[in-house]
């Protein structure tokens, strides 16, 4: 089997959301003498992202998504061994997200968590009505490279400024990428603030997020 | 230089483009909508339609002389004294005067009760004032008149509810127990909804209308498809409208069924069977507007998921063309130019029985 | 506010300005798609289907059916009356002109 016919096996596991299928697929894989890199890069990443294109066009769902990446860490788990220390749990980058004070809105927040965290990243969901200096603290705490801020309504919007304004305030907007969503958010409203991105949905969050900090 | 035309970014922000552009941008949207709803295209006259409607020169359009649909309004009377959360315009009105406003001033075909939450859940402790409402409104009103709230399942969800929060639970590979919240809430959801409509009917109203099914995904449309049933079987002449929240009903749990289908993963054509078979007398198909696209994208794609909606509904189609939604920019102050356009459009392309 | 002011103005069928509320109730009672329910209640009013959307028309066979008109006209039918009224011209039952009828002694 070519590199490209087992990468492809190992996609097409990750996408079936059965962690044996996975399993096996990437013992075949590491016996066919691939590097350990590669099989998760060009194989088990490569299917994230295509859950993550199912998931956009309503053909997998939430707990499909999850199911694959337990898969995918039960995968990487495997790898470990043959890999240098840390290596292979290594994340994407560190996000903190949350909605704005004011703002009980949790599910499309949560939705996008979930697709940051299944892609890679180490994700600090820290709910809803959150009050805007609890996103300072855990971007301290945790050494976030980006921070999320969601806004379901027109009024709570201007809280994805304030918590900008506060970042640069503190001197940590250099150190910090800030990406904003939410029904009434836009690229507009993005670019007014002086956000780093928008996504219009989870997908593109993972999209955008992966332009920023890769 | 090519004659450029006035449209709108799905932000509402002025945009200019050729006619070349307007066809391009059209027929993209179209073909994302024929992608995902996996349904066919708009015909090449339909295309030349929208293109007429998007390059009127008039700052606002109308739909033919004899092709007037019913307007349904959601909501209700929160857009005159609500606040901006809702859109409101913070006149201080009661809401009978709301409601009249709408049937006298403004020429509203059928209104709403909605109280200021807008949400099922917390109608329960104020019930009293929510019936002693209808039937002073009911007293007044010729028009129909209708109890309206959002089914909002997420209220059922830690913090707001009893019910652990999927979204929580999910994130720690639970999943199991994501769905056995869901479901729970589920069943919470159908009595609330059930229990307030109840009494709503004994007030006087004409019906109720479900406000975006389907915000808290698959579980939500379940609760709502079953207090539909059981409102239908309670009440054989009650109006129910169905409308729903989005274009994709999200799949958070991912296997409930309703009548052997599975909920998660459905378009606009495949949702609206499934609310008449509930019972349901209206169904209300929603289009997301993509802030990033032009009203010709947007518009483009919308009428081409509502025309196949249309189509396939064996009940009467009210499309949602509210804040973002059906072509409308989403903005708090839509434009004129915008909304009239979509209207007519959705009209005399998508066939709608209503908006 | 705008926003459904402009859409009863772009496609609107003007409510008891016209004869809006009449097909939007055959619509909610009988489940009649668009076409349906406009031929059903311009045979019930007698007139064409465009008819129902003409002011100038309905103004004053609203006001001869005594089923509600726009302006306030004192003595004619308002509220739960115009409705009973409504139910007899469509015949279709009204859920508050039931519970009215049902309060009666």
């Amino acid at each position: 089997m070519s590199n490209e016919e087992m990468f492809k096996q190992l996609s097409d596991a990750i996408v079936s959301c059965k962690k044996d299928a996975v399993l096996a697929a990437v013992e075949k894989a590491r016996d066919e003498g691939i590097p350990p890199a590669e099989i998760i890069e060009k194989g088990l990443a490569a299917g994230m992202n295509e859950v993550g294109v199912l998931f956009e066009r309503g053909k997998l769902f939430l707990p499909h998504v999850m199911m694959a990446a337990g898969a995918m860490e039960a995968g990487v788990a495997l790898l470990e061994e043959d890999m240098p220390k840390d290596a292979a749990s290594k994340k994407l980058g560190i996000i903190v997200n949350g909605t704005v004070e004011g703002d009980v809105h949790d599910i499309g927040k949560s939705i996008v968590s979930t697709m940051l965290q299944s892609a890679g990243f180490e994700v600090h969901d820290i709910g809803r009505d959150v009050p805007l200096q609890d996103f300072i603290d855990k971007v301290k705490e945790t050494n976030a490279d980006m921070v999320g801020l969601s806004a379901l309504m027109t009024t709570t919007l201007q809280g994805q400024k304030d918590v900008i304004e506060m970042l640069k305030e503190q001197g940590m907007r250099d150190g910090v990428k800030v990406m904003v969503g939410g029904a009434p958010a836009t690229e507009a409203w993005a670019n007014k603030i002086g956000a780093d991105c928008y996504a219009e949905n989870a997908s593109e969050a993972v999209t955008k997020a992966k332009e920023l900090l890769l | 230089m090519a004659t450029e035309y006035k449209l709108r970014m799905g932000d509402g922000k002025r945009l200019f483009m050729t006619k070349e552009q307007i066809v391009a941008d059209l027929k993209e949207g179209m073909a994302d909508a024929a992608d995902l709803g996996d349904i066919p295209d708009l015909s090449e006259d339909e295309i030349d339609k929208l293109v007429e409607i998007i390059t009127m020169p008039s700052r606002m359009v109308g739909v033919e002389q004899g092709m007037e649909v019913p307007v349904t309004h959601d909501i209700g009377t929160i857009r005159i004294d609500g606040d901006q959360g809702n859109s409101g315009v913070g006149i201080p009105a009661s809401r009978l005067v709301g409601a009249m406003m709408h049937e006298r001033a403004f020429g509203a075909d059928t209104m709403e009760l909605g109280h200021i939450d807008y949400s099922y859940k917390p109608a329960k402790p104020v019930i009293a004032q929510e019936m002693q409402t209808m039937e002073v409104c009911q007293q007044n009103m010729i028009v129909p008149l209708l109890y309206g709230a959002m089914p909002n399942m997420g209220l059922y969800y830690t913090p707001d509810g009893p019910f652990e929060n999927p979204g929580d639970l999910m994130k720690a590979f639970k999943i199991d127990e994501a769905r056995e919240s869901m479901e729970h809430s589920a069943k919470h959801l159908t009595r609330d909804i059930v229990w307030i409509m109840q009494r709503m009917m004994a007030s006087g109203s004409d019906g109720v209308n479900f406000d975006t099914i389907g915000a808290a995904g698959d579980g939500d449309m379940y609760a709502s498809l079953h207090a539909i049933e059981s409102l239908r079987k309670q009440f054989p002449d009650i109006y129910i409208e169905a409308g729903m929240a989005g274009e994709l009903l999200l799949g958070m749990h991912g296997e409930l069924e309703y009548d052997g289908t599975v909920l998660a993963g459905l378009w606009p054509h495949q949702q609206a069977a499934l609310v008449a078979k509930a019972g349901a007398n209206v169904f209300g198909p929603v289009v997301n507007t993509n802030t990033s696209k032009s009203s010709a994208w947007n518009l483009g794609r919308a009428v081409t998921f509502i025309k196949q909606a249309v189509k396939d509904s064996t009940i009467p189609c009210h499309v949602n063309m509210g804040m973002g939604v059906g072509g409308i920019p989403m903005l708090e102050t839509p434009t004129v130019d915008a909304v009239s356009r979509a209207s007519k459009a959705m009209v005399e392309i998508a066939g709608v029985d209503g908006i | 506010m705008g926003m459904p002011i402009s859409h009863i103005m772009t496609s609107g069928m003007s409510g008891i300005r016209a004869a809006g509320d009449l097909v939007a109730r055959m619509e909610f009672s009988k489940g009649m798609r668009i076409g349906e329910a406009k031929d059903y209640v311009a045979k019930k009013l007698d007139v064409t289907a465009d008819d129902l959307s003409d002011e100038y028309v309905m103004r004053e066979l609203r006001e001869d059916l005594g089923i509600g008109v726009i302006t306030s006209v004192a003595g004619a039918p308002k509220g739960i009356a115009a409705k009973s009224n409504i139910e007899k011209l469509l015949d279709i039952k009204i859920n508050s002109c039931e519970k009215f009828r049902g309060q009666l002694r």
